[in-house]
């Protein structure tokens, strides 16, 4: 009697454990570098730990992985969750019907009143919300070599002017002033706060917000791109193709005073043991004071007819907006958790002078070209700036027609 | 008879439907794509000539466009100058000639990739040729049309050459190897001056084998995308973009299939434009 009661007991203990370590879910995603997977493996833990099974499925480069995912979603076998640049990007795919409706996780989750209302717009789709913000990079960061900048008695500069005249003293001193790569995305990282320093915030939010073309025919724009052809002179010869990491060694090595780029870098300096504001120095862009330049990584998860994949779904999406995750998973990732109302405290000094920012309200969020844009507009900026910083025959005032007219044909 | 013939259609037609499929289906395909008003995903609403009449608007189309007719000229004339001096050095009986033949092939056993990330770090101004000279004690000199915008497709072409050319010795060394020894000694009795002989005489008799080199080196032109990621990645700026680059980066990274379809098109039609008329021409010679 007790036997068969033990034997049933156990049948049944099985039959639930069976049923709580179902829900496999397959992710994809381009985190593959050391810091990136430490991070993502921060959610598999988390999944894991509430009874899913957590199956990774990293591909290199984003490129690729959004190809993988597009793939899969055409042929009628959709990941269970993808990951994916926030943006036009992830807008066009709800359009088109492809994600899941997240709205009961979110309510439940408070969601909308713990984000910033850019990244809300940016993650709904007519009213409902279809992806997942993980993370808020600050995209108008300048790292500086600390030696350089103490040896020659320079503070960070408040605006591009003092740059300019800062980066006179640094050449003259015999070291590089702006270390930057030739691939056309840095040239990007650093129009943005060029732009932003040049024309203001609110220049800069009606130019990447409201696609004013107005604005972007305006003086602000021109001296912007003035900008940018002076510190043309300013970087060294090894420019061509050269990736962002490779140039930020110039930094870590003091062979370059400062390069441009977001709050990623701090993980090249941190694979150097280097830490922040002991061996290398990090400061908001000049002219961007208020200022935060946010690029966000989302989640999406694609429909699927299966009610077992939708609980999985929802259960990841609860994962990943879980504050103290979102706390832990950037620690690794190096950027804000994306709710403002995760605990920060264990992040870095620079994380921490980000952080004031973000919370000085939405003046002070501002979106990239990626936020902004759809990625064909996008490109096409990009193709603008990496001609004009390359060239030495394009005027500003071309450029700056040119910029205006893709601003105005943005939303055709 | 006819069974055999009937295996050799059952044996084919595999192959011949991947062709069809594959091939000739997904050119109709793309063609067709590039006549609607797809962007993001396939659009099938009719558009007209609108993707064409924008793609010819943007300066990256133009750049890269032009950049395929200079660097796939400049290949295929570059690689065959040097492939056929090559081979006739080697042709002259020189000492050490497998050993020549095995450096001179060697570049072509090496990826575009590692090519173009080579020849990346050579010319390089801050590491490479340049660098190297001015610490021999020229400080002054400089070469770094890598950097240079007017300059940088030229770049291209160097390592495109240092990679095919080997190539192009092979297929001619066979050729010259081929030749009749009584047509030399016929020359030798008429004392006819050996560079002669070799542009009067070896060269016409090898004209098949330039063809077969000239198509080789076409299909290069056309799918190089590897070396110019590898080596410039487009730049400086987009100056050094090629067509097949354009088209992969603006299927994928920009989520443009309608642009992309329209360049593909536009370079499968300049393909065909250009090369039609020589094997036109070459088709009829044989065929006389």
């Amino acid at each position: 009697m007790s036997r068969t009661r033990s034997a049933l007991l156990g049948l049944a203990m099985s039959m639930a454990a069976s049923a709580a370590s179902a829900q496999p879910a397959d992710v994809i995603h381009w985190w593959t570098s050391g810091g990136e997977s430490k991070a993502v493996g921060v959610f598999a833990a988390e999944y894991n730990k509430r009874g899913g099974t957590w199956i990774d499925n990293a591909v290199v480069g984003g490129p690729a992985a959004r190809a993988a995912s597009m793939n899969r979603i055409a042929g009628g076998n959709p990941p269970v969750a993808t990951m994916w640049n926030v943006g036009v990007a992830v807008r066009q795919l709800a359009e088109q019907g492809l994600l899941t409706n997240l709205d009961d996780v979110a309510k439940a989750g408070n969601w909308v009143a713990n984000l910033p209302p850019l990244i809300v717009k940016n993650i709904s789709y007519d009213g409902h919300i279809v992806a997942v913000p993980v993370d808020l990079h600050g995209g108008n960061w300048m790292f500086y070599s600390k030696k350089i900048y103490d040896e020659l008695k320079l503070q960070p500069a408040k605006d591009w002017d003092e740059f300019l005249a800062q980066a006179e003293k640094i050449k003259a001193a015999g070291y590089t002033p702006l270390a930057i790569g030739g691939q056309p995305f840095q040239e990007v990282w650093l129009w943005m706060p060029v732009l932003l320093g040049s024309t203001g915030k609110e220049n800069f939010k009606k130019i990447y917000a409201d696609h004013d073309a107005t604005v972007a025919a305006g003086p602000g724009v021109k001296k912007a791109f003035e900008v940018m052809a002076k510190l043309r002179q300013y970087t060294d010869a090894g420019r061509p193709n050269r990736k962002w990491n490779d140039t930020l060694l110039l930094v870590q090595n003091n062979k370059a005073a400062s390069q441009f780029l977001g709050d990623w870098g701090k993980g090249e300096f941190a694979a150097a043991g280097l830490k922040p504001m002991v061996d290398y120095g990090c400061a908001i862009a000049p002219g961007n004071q208020g200022a935060y330049i946010m690029n966000v990584d989302v989640f999406a998860f694609p429909k699927n007819s299966k009610p077992e994949v939708l609980a999985a779904q929802k259960k990841l999406a609860e994962v990943m907006m879980d504050p103290a995750t979102q706390a832990q998973f950037n620690l690794f990732k190096g950027a804000l958790p994306a709710r403002l109302d995760a605990n920060i405290s264990a992040l870095d000094v620079c994380a921490q002078a980000g952080k004031q920012i973000i919370d000085g309200g939405p003046a002070n969020q501002m979106p990239n070209t990626a936020l902004a844009f759809s990625s064909d507009v996008d490109g096409q900026i990009t193709d603008l700036i990496t001609s004009y910083f390359n060239s030495t025959t394009m005027t500003a005032e071309a450029a700056t027609a040119a910029f205006a007219k893709i601003i105005a044909n943005a939303d055709k | 008879m006819r069974i055999s013939g009937l295996a050799a259609r059952l044996v084919l037609s595999p192959t011949v439907l991947v062709t069809v499929v594959c091939f000739y289906g997904c050119a109709v395909w793309t063609a067709y794509i590039s006549f609607t008003k797809s962007s993001f995903i396939p659009n099938y609403t009719f558009n007209g000539l609108a993707q064409y009449e924008r793609l010819f608007a943007t300066p990256r189309w133009g750049v890269a466009y032009t950049n395929m007719f200079i660097f796939g000229v400049l290949l295929v004339v570059g690689a065959l100058a040097v492939g056929l001096l090559l081979a006739i050095m080697i042709d002259r009986n020189v000492r050490g000639e497998g050993f020549f033949r095995t450096v001179m092939l060697y570049p072509l056993s090496m990826s575009f990739i590692v090519t173009g990330l080579a020849w990346q770090w050579v010319l390089s101004p801050s590491i490479g040729v340049q660098h190297f000279v001015r610490d021999l004690g020229f400080p002054n000199f400089t070469f770094d049309w890598i950097a240079q915008q007017d300059r940088a497709i030229y770049t291209l072409v160097f390592a495109g050459v240092w990679h095919q050319a080997g190539l192009i010795m092979a297929i001619m060394l066979a050729g010259l190897r081929g030749v009749d020894r009584d047509i030399w000694r016929a020359t030798k009795v008429e004392g006819i001056p050996t560079w002669r002989v070799y542009l009067g005489i070896v060269l016409p008799m090898l004209r098949p084998l330039v063809v077969t080199c000239v198509v080789l080196l076409s299909v290069a032109v056309v799918k190089s995308y590897d070396l110019v990621v590898a080596m410039t990645g487009g730049g400086p700026g987009f100056a050094s973009d090629l067509p097949g680059k354009f088209v992969v980066d603006f299927s994928f990274e920009r989520a443009n299939i309608g642009q992309a379809s329209a360049a593909a098109v536009v370079m499968l039609g300049s393909v065909f434009a250009a090369l039609a008329p020589y094997f036109y021409v070459e088709l009829r010679k044989r065929g006389q």
